[in-house]
């Protein structure tokens, strides 16, 4: 769906157009579900936050305002709900065991690596690992993802660069161990 | 080059695939929400009324957190619109202590059961401008009442004096964002009022109760009667805000009343036979709840098969039952008769079958309420009464994800299998996992060919374990009763009862669906039935009548509608149909018009009148209606056909075989004509002339005859109720 398009299927929707917003979750159902998934790890969890994600959508669409990309203000409901969610279940992610690495071609040290990378992540605070997420995995930029943490670019860019060099501390060391 | 490295693995990220299912639940779920969304906007829209704070205040929410920010957020408000806040409270009270007196008789009895007012319109039309007429006058009768309760309530939002100054001094500095802080808590709060602490996906059953604007509890119930109410009574009379409806989203399979045939176009009629009591027990269920129940809801054949009728039975197992036929005057229609069909199933004298049986349970997150899960421990444990020590029993569960519970375990080893039901708890969301495979699997691992082998699956909705698509599921099912694997169907809790799918399956899976309300629902339906809902003594059983359009000129089958069959049906073994269990007793009613009485279908003019009385013959001029039954035994798969004239003399009114009965002569027929009238009644009443509630009363009455276990009285206790019902509706 260009860009245009999808333009005119959220105004439809924020004008209370019960047909736009179908198609708008339907279009958003997988952004939604693959950022949550990668957020918390966890297939399952992941599908009941989407679905939270997708009910408060219906309440907030009208609230988006465009001044950040669409998929910007999703990750942002989508994190929202996320904690919010994990708050209501008293509990914290567990490991991200949904999540792996593909690559053709890639030899099963490298998927062991790719593991450990991403068990890494998700030992880094939550706000370094949310804005390596947004920055690293889905490619946004600092400003964007700044947006969707509520914070300042500043922020964010710190925040890559600790948890960068955290991720470097720990695999340097294993390198040196091992 | 490390960051590199990694970099490349954070972009390549790959997540699990989407489960279409969970995809369709959010998806419904959502577009819910939305559409509550949108008209509490319309309703902003039309008036800038506040009352839903000070409404939701009075409801007395259980939730004292959200009460509380509630609370802050409606005296911030009242801090700047204090007199208008204070008159809306005064004119909300009055109003909620009219709604709240009407509804207390109504609601009372099942105000811990959720609440729906069905879609019907019959029940729900315009239930609205009733209420106001209704507060109206309740307002001025029970001024004193209201003045007693808005002496308790009206003091709130002035003497909180604290939080107030606070909201004074915050007010000063930061008003805009106060403002709006106040806002979103206000949404926040209404999400959270309706989504209480659910979050479990199949709970999309729950959950999508909660968000839809339909009321969960009965708290909620009243509450948002008096949303609706008093934004009836606040709104300008010229406009007419969309009032409230409640939705329930309980499923049904849509069909109209069958209507009257002449016989001259159509003298043949077709139809299988029904021994489910599904409808029965959801219909008394929501009249217990005092709402007359969807019109769809409402399948006359099930209620009339609900009740055990004494019909003759054979003793022999090759013919299994044999009809009898009855002929009354019409309480309908003056110069119509009523034409009851009634067979019953053999009894088993000797040794019961053995069994083979797997339930499989839905224990997820929406079964944690007292008449889903520890209802269906209860029923479960009750069948266990009615099994033979030798027979088998296993547990399936399906919830976040299926398992055995129980693997086969013979029923002699009672307290393994009470264990492991106790063991039971409902939790979790649905993963929508392979339950109802892994039941088939259970059975077929422990197949016995002599014996019953049976998935019982009791449930609360959505059946979307594994295969979802409805066509898919029926399939699957049929295959496997083909293999010899049947499946019955119990259905339990209520708001998201898909009975459309609990019909499909069972009648694929050679089952009974039955719908458990109570406790004594599940005795009936497990214990003192245990034989007729386990043991089948024939499958497909077909009825075809044929009436003689020189004896009849129109006939109407009462209900059956679901289960019509077409003419050429009847002998093709191929084609599925109801099956009848050990002491099932089946009736079906006709409604005829004797040949020369006024008709409802105008006869034709250009008709081939010459053609029909050369075919008579003087043998056949005495037959009403030539009946035939076809049948399998439920090992065979060849059909069996029972057939019968049904004669009458033309003369003589008390021939041997069938004769035109008055009322009293047989109860039974009386009773079957009561719960018949009622059914229809409850479907609108087409057909029923001027019968009313109380007639259906007094017919019933008379007929009550030995009634050991109370149904036929707890039937006359039902009609009352939908009369009550019924007077509440516009």
């Amino acid at each position: 769906m260009d860009k245009q398009n999808a333009a005119n299927m959220i105004k439809a929707a924020q004008a209370g157009d019960a047909h736009a917003f179908e198609r708008l979750i339907n279009t958003y159902y997988d952004v939604i579900f693959k950022f949550a998934c990668k957020w918390c790890g966890n297939a399952s969890d992941a599908e009941d936050i989407t679905q939270d994600a997708c009910i408060k959508l219906a309440r907030f669409i009208c609230k988006y305002d465009g001044k950040a990309a669409f998929t910007s203000w999703l990750y942002r409901l989508v994190i929202n709900c996320g904690k919010d969610w994990y708050r209501s279940q008293n509990r914290h992610p567990s490991n991200p065991d949904a999540l792996e690495y593909v690559q053709a071609d890639s030899t099963s040290e490298q998927q062991i690596y790719a593991k450990q990378v991403i068990n890494a992540l998700y030992q880094l605070p939550e706000g370094e690992k949310d804005a390596v997420l947004l920055v690293l995995c889905q490619g946004l930029s600092h400003k964007e993802a700044a947006y969707a943490l509520g914070c300042k670019e500043n922020t964010i860019s710190w925040r890559v660069h600790e948890a960068r060099k955290k991720l470097s501390a720990q695999f340097k060391k294993e390198q040196d161990y091992g | 080059m490390d960051d590199n490295k990694r970099d490349h693995i954070l972009k390549n990220i790959d997540t699990p695939a989407i489960d279409e299912n969970a995809k369709k639940r959010a998806l419904n779920l959502a577009m819910a929400e939305f559409d509550s969304v949108q008209k509490e906007k319309a309703v902003e829209k039309e008036k800038k009324f506040q009352g839903f704070q000070i409404l939701s205040r009075l409801m007395g929410n259980s939730n004292t957190e959200t009460n509380k920010r509630k609370r802050n957020a409606m005296e911030q408000r009242s801090h700047k619109k204090f007199i208008y806040g204070g008159m809306a409270t005064a004119a909300a009270v009055i109003i909620v202590a009219g709604v709240g007196l009407n509804l207390a008789p109504n609601f009372g009895a099942g105000s811990q059961l959720t609440q729906h007012a069905s879609i019907d319109t019959l029940s729900t039309g315009s239930a609205a401008p009733l209420n106001k007429g209704r507060i109206e006058t309740l307002s001025q009768t029970r001024t004193e009442s209201a003045l007693v309760e808005q002496e308790s309530f009206a003091p709130q939002p002035s003497s909180s004096p604290a939080p107030k100054e606070k909201a004074d001094q915050l007010g000063g500095r930061k008003h805009a964002p106060q403002k709006k802080q106040a806002e979103m808590q206000r949404q926040y709060g209404m999400i959270e009022g309706k989504a209480v602490p659910m979050r479990s996906k199949d709970e999309a059953t729950a959950a999508r109760t909660m968000i839809a604007p339909t009321a969960p509890s009965s708290t909620n119930f009243t509450g948002h009667a008096h949303e609706a109410d008093s934004m009836i009574a606040l709104a300008p009379a010229d406009i007419m805000p969309n009032h409230y409806q409640d939705v329930g989203r309980d499923k049904f399979s849509d069909f109209t009343e069958n209507p009257f045939k002449a016989v001259a176009d159509e003298p043949v009629s077709t139809f299988s036979a029904d021994v489910d009591t599904a409808s029965y027990s959801f219909v008394r269920r929501q009249l217990n709840n005092g709402v007359l129940p969807q019109k769809d809801a409402v399948r006359i054949e099930e209620l009339i098969n609900y009740f055990d009728y004494d019909y003759a039975t054979p003793t022999d197992k090759s013919e299994p039952f044999k009809p009898s036929v009855t002929l009354t005057e019409s309480p309908w229609n003056t110069g119509k008769q009523l034409m009851h069909i009634g067979i019953k199933g053999y009894e088993f004298t000797g040794e019961q079958p053995n069994s083979n049986i797997v339930f499989l349970l839905d224990v997820s997150g929406s079964m944690n309420s007292p008449d889903k899960l520890p209802l269906v421990k209860n029923s479960m444990k009750m069948l266990l009464s009615s099994l033979k020590p030798d027979d088998t029993v296993s547990i399936a569960v399906y919830a976040g994800a299926a398992g055995t519970v129980l693997e086969p375990t013979k029923v002699s080893d009672k307290a393994k299998i009470i264990a492991a039901f106790d063991r039971l708890s409902a939790g979790g969301s649905t993963a929508g996992a392979a339950g109802i495979n892994l039941a088939y699997q259970l059975a077929e691992q422990n197949f016995d060919e002599n014996a019953v082998n049976r998935v019982i699956l009791a449930t609360d909705g959505d059946f979307n374990v594994g295969i979802n698509n409805r066509e898919e599921l029926k399939d699957f099912v049929e295959r496997k009763r083909e293999k010899g694997v049947f499946l019955s169907v119990l259905g339990f809790g209520q708001g998201n009862y898909n009975d459309d799918m609990m019909q499909a399956l069972a009648q694929n899976g050679n089952g009974v669906a039955a719908y458990i309300d109570t406790l004594s629902e599940a005795r009936k339906v497990l214990v003192e039935e245990a034989t007729s809902s386990l043991f089948p003594i024939a499958k497909d059983v077909k009825f075809q009548i044929e009436f003689n359009p020189e004896r009849v000129s129109e006939y109407r089958l009462v209900g059956y509608e679901t289960r019509a069959l077409n003419r050429e049906d009847f002998n093709n073994d191929a084609v599925d149909a109801g099956d009848i269990g050990a002491g099932h007793s089946v009736t079906a009613i006709y409604e005829i018009t004797p040949a020369g009485s006024p008709t409802m279908v105008d006869p034709l003019r250009y008709g081939k009148k010459g053609e029909a009385a050369d075919q008579g013959s003087t043998d056949v001029s005495d037959d009403i209606a030539f009946l035939k039954i076809r049948y399998k035994l439920p090992k065979e798969n060849v059909s069996r056909l029972i057939t019968q004239a049904i004669t009458q003399e033309k003369n003589g009114p008390h021939c041997p075989t069938v004769s035109l009965c008055d009322y009293g002569i047989n109860p039974d027929t009386q009773f079957a004509t009561a719960v018949a009238s009622f059914a229809q009644i409850l479907k609108g009443g087409k057909y029923t002339g001027n019968m009313g509630y109380d007639a259906v009363i007094t017919l019933a009455n008379a007929a009550k005859g030995d009634d050991p276990f109370g149904y036929r009285a707890e039937f006359i206790q039902m009609v009352r109720l939908a009369k009550t019902a019924s007077d509440m509706q516009p």
